[in-house]
């Protein structure tokens, strides 16, 4: 038996404890239609990001029987997703009174995912881990097709479905060859295996290293395991779809990182290579996929593939910077792409319509507060100055130049020229096209406004002062290396 | 023989599961899923984990399956004639299969009995019930609690999926 | 003050942008005098920091330095030399008269004002900082507002001109990224021991690293391939031949103010880029480099001359005078010569007014005349007057914009006394003892160049008038007023052409004493 230090489970249990709450609340008042769940969820995000923040900076401990974490690295992909969570909950407010499927339900599945990405970034075992992934993607299976009457949330949803479970099919026959070359699941023990050399045999170790790659990158979306982001980014509510590109996408890159880095960082002469394919594929698929989108969801799909190459590219560094990078970059993806949604719901219409693209001509001139923002998530996803995405990149490319990847950041650094072509086409649209029709009219709830004006803040602030961020992302880095 | 015996399970499992793929008819593919989960049984008695063996047939095999198969009754997925036709047909072929079945298990187990346990490891002793519960209640106490969230968000997540949708009440 | 001077002078625009967008868009006229004021406090900056700039000191004055990102060694680091001086003057000149030139701007006024503003700031950014991460920034920050100027209130092909321009630039920008990342790596602050984005450090080779010295990468010398990454990135900017393609669409298409902008101080980035950067930080390199230099000066010079022969739109022939003028800078500072470079930075300093006024004769024209066809083309949508003379004989009809354009268009050929002569000439000078021959043709350009303006001269203003322009009015006092000043300096330079040369001259002297103290890297470098 043993002792349980309360504070390394706070954060999560934090989360866990809400996500009764809210379903209490949904019994006693049935007919609230999420509207009281959707404050309290706010209300409870808020405690566990400040709980988040009273534990920053201890030494890192582990327990529950080694079963999790407790350090600056779990704490601050805690704040990106709990941040990611708050703003999607601010967004969905006005959302789902929109599109009249307002229900309990969908903020208490978005509590349980979140508290399945914090188990992720925080699980110092593999079980923990997968447990992590699980609970988050049932979650998400059924949020994506939370619009039940829509045919393309509910594909979406199915698709979903089976290739996540395919993809958990991958990362168990991983885990169970790791287990079985080294005989445990703990990641501090599977370090000290490979490190003292006991391991049943090589291959069968790196059978389950590849597999467990294989496995992750199905949930960050790299390529070639890309295949469900589009249709799922697309069919999925507007709001969820948002929420899908920041906080998931962390937590897996949150627990890919940790495993690969920090338990077996001493093969990583075996895997980089086969990491830097991935990178490489995923940059560039990604973006010249995203070149002939249409659907602004379907092309912010491809750029969130996109996007998880560049953080694999600091994965291939694995050196400080890189660790640093990589993580400081997915709290400003988080901000930028989450906001990008925000005005995404804010244009759209009844039945989650008026996504193409070229339907947003005009708004540049029409709603001047939308535009400037939208021009901003735009300027930031494309990599320029002085926005949160230019300072991310430059960290992860000036990374992969430290550890000697130069033609890796010369493939990254041009896909990041590519990519300037669809964000700018955005912008282009809102401002340089001549409208058709009539305009509608956008209303915003306040919430949403707040979501809007925080991301925008957040996005400017992380580009222009990101000193203290960066000092966070820094002490991070301990945990792994 | 204990090899032997692994092999032929192990061709068991991996045929059928390749078979439930295969087949047209889903009643053929829930069928050919109880016989992979039957051959991952026996393999589970060849490693002496006899609860495990045991879970796998109850719930899976048993619980889980009778809730497919009722299911494609009541889709009315497969043509009930058709079924009957082909079982009749393959009574025997079924019959044979579920003797070798039956046959293979009772040597996996009788090669244990006469050898005695062998018990390099505490989870191996015949008594892994207790040792699994003890392991599932201490060190592995948090991944159970997490599962048991899992089935809780699965639970609602059906029933937000099939829940009616109730009429505007204002 | 002397701490204040450079960070006022950058950030004041800022502020005055971020006033504007608190005015509402209807009162066009309070933004339009708020965008006046703004960039009035600073040219009043400029006229001050020009009496305070010590003309002896040739090391940066006026420095700033307070880390912004210490875990990068990223600083805000801000100073002014002889060489970013004249720039900085230049800026604060043509954009405060770029205001009144857009008074007539109707659309947006209020996005208008304020991008020019912000775009003013990363100018002044890019020519006072002294980190290289933060003259990335501001390099970068520049683009988006030049993009939504031309993209928003350009002509009717403004779309394809401002992504065209915009990827163009940003392919450059991304080269010096990584040259950028270069040479922080390979740059090592004596002072702290760690890596630095300080240039002044970069720009001492003691701190460089063995591998920027002598290293390979790619199976190539690193000095020469970095010097390379950022040569390129600088000439899409200037631009050099083949790089200016962006150049004539992008000019085309936006509004004269921006033309303005555009020819009068962002083409002069990219000189001082190479300046700053490429001489500064690699001077072995920048010797061996001596010849292509001049090479691609010179075909500047001579195909930005031919192609303005050529045509028959004003606004592209003024264009493409733009990259011959810009051809002199290249190939006056291609030998190191004091004469050479000091001559590169005065006919930036003049180039900048020159086609300035030019553009803005050209908008003048085509406000007016609402086309600015020479000869009107073959495709033009009214088939009576294709191939005919678009104007001819103004010079009865409108004598002042007349006499205006003479001294612009004598200025942009050369006409001694003028302040074109003095710099082409101290350029020539400056490279003929090194590239005899080069220098002989480069002088064609000269000839060209008189060629093309004479030309135009004559077939807008000279002959019989066109009966069709008769309602023309003559140029407004607001026009008059952004033209003169540019006219007054061309004039006063060109006959006492001190007060800039003397600002330049200390700085540019030590830096060409600096270059032809390195011998160039052996030839088989590369």
């Amino acid at each position: 038996m043993f002792e349980i230090d309360w504070n390394i489970l706070l954060p999560s249990l934090v989360v866990a404890g809400l996500v009764l709450v809210v379903l209490c609340v949904d019994i006693i008042r049935p007919d609230n239609k999420g509207g009281v769940s959707g404050y309290l969820s706010l209300l409870g995000v808020g405690v566990a990001i400040w709980v988040s923040l009273s534990l920053w900076g201890r030494s890192p401990t582990h327990g529950l029987g080694g079963m999790l974490f407790l350090d600056n690295y779990a704490l601050f992909f805690n704040l990106i997703i709990l941040a990611g969570t708050g703003l999607t909950i601010f967004v969905s407010t006005g959302f789902l009174e929109r599109e009249e499927g307002g229900r309990s339900e969908y903020y208490l599945l978005i509590l349980a995912a979140t508290l399945g990405m914090m188990l992720m970034a925080a699980g110092a075992d593999l079980i923990v881990i997968f447990l992590g992934i699980e609970l988050m993607s049932i979650a998400l299976y059924i949020l994506v097709g939370f619009f039940r009457r829509r045919t393309d949330s509910n594909e979406g949803s199915m698709k979903y479905l089976l290739l996540g479970a395919f993809a958990t099919g991958f990362l168990l026959y991983g885990i169970a060859l790791v287990y079985g070359s080294t005989g445990t699941t703990n990641l501090r023990e599977i370090e000290l295996a490979v490190a003292q050399g006991r391991v049943y045999t090589h291959p069968m170790l790196l059978g389950g290293v590849a597999l467990l790659i294989v496995g992750f990158a199905f949930k960050v979306s790299a390529v070639p395991f890309h295949m469900w982001a589009p249709d799922v980014y697309q069919g999925a509510p507007t709001a969820i779809t948002g929420f899908m590109s920041a906080g998931p996408k962390a937590a897996a890159f949150a627990a890919f990182f940790r495993v690969m880095v920090a338990s077996l960082g001493d093969l990583s002469g075996d895997w980089s290579g086969a990491i830097w394919m991935l990178a490489a594929l995923t940059m560039t698929v990604g973006n010249l996929g995203a070149l002939s989108q249409r659907n602004i969801k379907r092309m912010l799909a491809y750029s969130s593939v996109a996007h998880a190459g560049y953080v694999l590219v600091a994965l291939v560094a694995a050196n400080e910077r890189g660790i640093a990078g990589g993580v400081f970059y997915l709290l400003a993806y988080a901000f930028m792409n989450i906001g990008a949604f925000a005005v995404i719901v804010a244009l759209g219409r009844k039945g989650d319509e008026n996504l193409e693209i070229s339907g947003y001509a005009g708004v540049g001139f029409r709603h001047p507060g939308i535009g400037l923002a939208m021009t901003l998530f735009m300027v930031s996803l494309a990599g320029l100055p002085p926005t949160a995405g230019f300072f991310g990149k430059f960290q992860i490319f000036s990374a992969a130049v430290e550890a000697g990847y130069i033609w890796l950041t010369v493939i990254g650094v041009l896909n990041s020229l590519v990519s300037v072509y669809f964000y700018l086409g955005v912008v282009v649209s809102m401002y340089m096209r001549q409208p058709v029709g009539q305009a509608h009219a956008v209303s915003m709830t306040p919430f949403a406004r707040v979501a809007l004006l925080t991301a925008s803040l957040g996005t400017l602030y992380i580009g222009l002062a990101p000193t203290s961020l960066l000092q966070m992302a820094r002490q991070t880095v301990s945990a792994l290396l | 023989m204990e090899t032997a015996v692994f092999y032929v399970l192990a061709t068991i499992a991996v045929a059928s599961a390749v078979l439930l793929v295969l087949f047209r008819n889903p009643v053929y593919s829930a069928l050919s899923l109880v016989a992979t989960l039957f051959a991952v049984a026996g393999l589970f008695v060849l490693l002496n984990a006899y609860f495990l063996a045991a879970v796998q047939i109850i719930v899976y095999a048993g619980a889980v399956m009778v809730l497919f198969l009722f299911v494609i009754m009541l889709l009315n997925l497969g043509h009930s004639e058709a079924l009957e036709s082909t079982v009749g047909r393959y009574r025997l072929t079924g019959v044979i299969f579920l003797c070798a079945l039956l046959v293979a298990q009772l040597t996996a187990v009788g090669t244990r009995q006469l050898r005695g346990p062998v018990a390099e490891n505490e989870a191996l002793r015949t008594e892994n019930v207790q040792t699994l519960g003890k392991l599932l209640y201490t060190d592995f106490l948090f991944p159970f609690e997490v599962a048991s969230i899992i089935l809780l968000v699965a639970l609602i997540g059906v029933v937000v999926l099939v829940k009616r949708e109730t009429p505007e009440t204002t | 003050m002397d701490q204040w001077i450079l960070t006022l002078l950058t950030f004041v625009p800022v502020i005055g942008a971020a006033v504007i967008l608190c005015v509402p868009g209807e009162q066009k006229n309070t933004i339009r005098w708020l965008a006046l004021l703004t960039t009035g406090i600073c040219m009043v900056l400029a006229v001050w920091l020009f009496n305070a700039y010590d003309r002896a000191n040739p090391a940066m004055q006026f420095v700033v330095q307070v880390p912004w990102i210490p875990s990068f060694n990223i600083e805000y680091h801000i100073g002014l030399d002889g060489l970013s001086v004249s720039m900085v003057l230049l800026t604060a000149l043509i954009t405060l008269l770029c205001i009144p030139a857009s008074w007539s701007i109707e659309k947006g006024v209020k996005g208008y004002f304020a991008l020019l503003l912000l775009l003013q700031t990363g100018m002044q950014g890019v020519f006072v900082s002294l980190d290289f991460f933060l003259f990335y920034v501001f390099w970068e920050i520049m683009l988006l507002p030049m993009y939504f100027l031309i993209g928003i209130w350009g002509g009717p092909r403004k779309e394809y001109a401002a992504i065209k321009f915009f990827l163009y630039t940003l392919a450059g920008s991304v080269l010096l990224l990584l040259a950028m990342l270069a040479m922080y790596f390979n740059t090592t602050d004596p002072a702290t021991g760690e890596n630095t984005f300080n240039m002044l450090v970069m720009m001492d080779q003691a701190n460089h690293s063995e591998w920027l010295r002598a290293g390979t990468i790619f199976g190539r010398s690193a000095p020469l391939m970095l010097w390379m990454a950022m040569f390129i990135g600088f000439a899409i900017k200037v631009p050099l031949f083949p790089f200016h393609t962006w150049l004539p669409d992008a000019h085309v298409e936006a509004p004269t103010a921006i033309s303005v902008i555009l020819a009068g101080v962002l083409l002069k980035m990219g000189t001082y880029g190479i300046l700053r950067f490429n001489y500064q930080m690699l001077p072995d390199a920048s010797q061996y480099f001596s010849t292509l230099l001049a090479v691609i000066g010179v075909v500047n010079i001579v195909y930005g001359a031919f192609c303005a022969l050529a045509q028959t739109d004003l606004k592209r022939l003024v264009a493409y005078s733009s990259i011959s003028h810009m051809g002199y800078v290249i190939l006056g500072m291609s030998a190191f010569t004091v004469h050479g470079i000091n001559g590169a930075v005065f006919q930036m300093f003049n180039h900048g007014t020159i086609t300035a006024m030019l553009f803005l004769l050209v908008g003048v024209i085509y406000d007016r005349a609402h086309h600015r066809y020479i000869v009107f083309p073959n495709d033009y949508h009214e088939p009576e007057l294709r191939g005919q003379l678009g104007f001819g004989g103004l010079w009865t009809h409108m004598p002042i914009y007349g006499s205006l354009t003479m001294i612009a268009y004598f200025a942009a050929l050369g006409l001694p006394g003028l302040s074109g002569f003095i710099s082409e000439a101290l350029c020539f000078l400056g490279a003929f003892p090194v590239h005899r021959t080069l220098t002989i043709i480069g002088t064609l350009g000269v000839l060209l160049g008189a060629g093309y303006m004479l030309w135009a001269f004559q077939r807008l203003f000279m002959g019989s008038f066109n009966e069709r322009n008769k309602d023309l009015p003559e140029i407004n006092s607001r026009e008059i007023a952004t033209i003169v000043p540019l006219a007054v300096v061309v004039i006063v330079l060109g006959i006492y052409p001190a007060p800039v040369l003397d600002l330049i001259a200390a700085s540019l002297s030590d830096l060409s004493h600096t270059l032809s103290a390195h011998s160039g890297m052996a030839a088989n470098a590369f």
